[in-house]
């Protein structure tokens, strides 16, 4: 590979991944007069967890009654996601941000509205009043793309970051390589923003495919990776995320469906989650999961999605929202022989991810209320940060981030060196799998891990499957060194899996280290099926230390009575 | 088989190729090929972004079947 570019890049403010979060970072510190370049391991036209739509966006809007205010909103917050949701960041990185992040998605040319100019919210996932702001998002990300176009921002597409670097304790800058072209880059920056956001592939999913996932199976957990090896703490990683999906296809439509009103119901015809939660099918996402594999485990499966109650119009809306979500949903539920009218939707419990327990705060790196990480110059935003996490904190907190990090980057006169030495074992680490003409293929190693992380926490988990599950990723650590790849598109992968692998060990080791259950089924220890406040209400706080030793610490978090 | 496109209706404008957000997509010679089928995410963005409406998609059997 001697004829391998090497480009060597320098910018104030780097961004890493270009998602809704990343792209308002961008779109913050090319405002505060930044140099701006976004790497993204795709194309940030559509990039990330809303590549292909999004349909909600969760706020309050201060129209008079008292849910709809900022208070009642962080009350909310402190209910549903305690021991979770910092509620000092999300009042600094969402509240602040709230009305400048509408306005902004108003602004780019993406309506909030309802086609007759109405905005029309519905209610679901334990809301005390109507917070989901139901939009058609189908082009938010191409014209978030343009936006950040549009404010002069460099663009590297189709860059996968490898690692990252720090000089003197603080970050000097990164590493990537070109998916298809190979080329290799060096890039320093003062500043930076990971906005790469989940880990997914780790769990088994349905029909086998681990590319049959709710969220995006792009989101491989790179930075979380990397970030972790350069010594950022990471928090919230100990949660395996799941939903409600339908059968045979693991699409979003969770917040569609329960905010028109539809019922879950088992196999006897009985809705069944006032069961589980006094808010029946109008609960949190985790007691609908709950509630949902209850049923299932008891022998009153299969599950099914009650659309028969809502009215046409209803359905009509109800619909055309599924398909703002995922594009091809309406037509895989036509396919499959369901007809708006007298819907039952057959639904079962999705594949688990590493990500955020709640909508309402995120699983990655730990981060304060300028966004900031413990390392100097590394910040983050969206579900790749521990407090921020779907449509809405990723709009109004990803511009947080790119806003503090823009003020940091302003008062750092020169860029950090990258060490020469660092920088060509790197290059050879990154195209190693290309040289091995015999070894493990990227499919077989992950689907490895997949294996050990379900049997041993997908999601339940004791003492004894998580320290079994760490032995067994650890020995897989052998394969590591024998990853092939036959070309550019299995060498991403190899990396993909590669750190996938170091994900689940951080998951399963902060799972191991949060003796009760919480959010269940997202941790639920077996051995420790209570909620336990107050030993653990808080933030399990994962970190690699300079020896290389890995040490958690729970930072604590308090809530109003 | 999830992403399927028509060789007879693809111009190879690249579009396709261009944002996919799994690589699955890729141009060989003039015309757009699903290469990796099994890594398809069915987010639609390929068909949204197909200006000669050359991308359908096909749900697998064990998905339609399950």
């Amino acid at each position: 590979m001697s004829d391998r570019k090497v480009h060597e890049v320098d910018t104030d403010v780097a961004i890493i991944g270009g998602g809704t979060a990343g792209l308002n970072s961008a779109m913050a510190a090319a405002e505060a007069g930044c140099r701006v370049l976004i790497v993204d391991k795709a194309n940030i036209v559509h990039s990330g967890a809303i590549a292909g739509g999004i349909d909600h966006f969760v706020a309050y809007l201060g129209t008079g009654p008292s849910w709809d205010t900022r208070e009642a909103y962080l009350g909310y917050v402190g209910r549903v996601a305690r021991g979770a949701a910092d509620l000092d960041v999300h009042d600094a990185v969402y509240c602040d941000e709230l009305d400048a992040a509408l306005a902004r998605t108003e602004k780019i040319g993406v309506s909030l509205r309802q086609p007759d100019g109405k905005i029309f919210r519905t209610q679901a996932m334990g809301q005390p009043g109507p917070y989901f702001i139901n939009f058609d998002g189908k082009h938010l990300k191409p014209k978030m793309a343009m936006e950040v176009k549009r404010r002069k921002c460099e663009i590297l597409n189709r860059v996968q970051v490898t690692n990252i670097y720090l000089h003197d304790g603080e970050l000097a800058g990164f590493t990537g390589y070109d998916i298809r072209t190979g080329d290799f880059y060096r890039i320093r920056a003062k500043a930076v923003v990971i906005a790469t956001g989940n880990t997914n592939r780790m769990f088994n999913a349905q029909i086998g495919n681990p590319f049959n996932l709710w969220y995006c199976p792009a989101n491989t957990g790179d930075l979380h990776r990397a970030a972790f090896d350069a010594g950022v703490a990471l928090a919230n990683m100990e949660y395996v995320r799941m939903t409600i999906v339908p059968k045979g296809f693991s699409a979003p439509g969770f917040n569609a469906f329960f905010g028109m009103g539809a019922r879950l119901v088992n196999s006897l015809r009985e809705p069944f989650m006032k069961n589980y939660h006094e808010m029946a099918d109008k609960a949190p996402r985790n007691f609908m999961v709950w509630g949902a594999l209850q049923e299932l485990k008891e022998g009153r499966g299969p599950i099914y999605m009650d659309c028969r109650h809502l009215k046409p119009k209803e359905l009509e809306h109800l619909f055309f929202t599924l398909g703002i979500d995922k594009d091809t949903l309406p037509e895989f539920l036509l396919a499959k022989g369901y007809a708006k009218e007298e819907a039952m939707i057959e639904m079962t419990v999705s594949e688990p991810m590493q990500a955020r327990p709640s909508e309402l705060c995120g699983s990655g790196i730990r981060i304060d209320r300028h966004c900031a990480s413990n390392v100097p110059g590394i910040y983050a935003a969206g579900d790749a940060s521990d407090q921020m996490g779907c449509l809405h904190m990723a709009m109004a907190g990803g511009f947080a981030a790119g806003k503090h990090a823009a003020a940091y980057a302003k008062k750092i006169a020169h860029l950090r060196p990258l060490d020469t030495h660092a920088m060509a074992e790197e290059e050879a680490r990154v195209f190693r799998p290309l040289e091995r003409r015999s070894g493990i293929t990227y499919r077989e190693f992950e689907n490895i891990v997949r294996i050990i992380c379900t049997d041993h926490f997908g999601p339940v988990k004791t003492e004894l499957s998580l320290t079994g599950a760490l032995e067994k990723l650890d020995r897989l650590d052998t394969a590591r060194d024998e990853l092939k790849a036959d070309n550019m598109h299995e060498l991403m992968r190899a990396h993909e899996a590669l750190n996938i692998h170091q994900v689940s060990k951080i998951s399963a080791r902060a799972a191991l280290e949060r003796r009760e259950s919480r959010f269940h089924p997202y941790q639920y220890r077996a051995d420790f099926p209570q909620t336990d406040d107050a030993n653990y209400c808080g933030l399990m706080v994962i970190q690699k230390q300079p020896d290389g030793a890995v040490t958690t610490r729970l930072d604590k978090l308090k809530y109003a009575a | 088989m999830p992403a399927v496109i028509d060789p007879a209706k693809c111009n190879g404008c690249e579009l396709c190729d261009l944002y996919c957000p799994v690589d699955v997509i890729h141009m060989e010679g003039k015309v757009a090929v699903v290469r990796y089928p099994d890594e398809c995410w069915h987010c639609g963005a390929c068909r949204l972004e197909c200006a000669r409406d050359a991308v359908t998609f096909e749900f697998s059997r064990a998905m339609l079947s399950v």
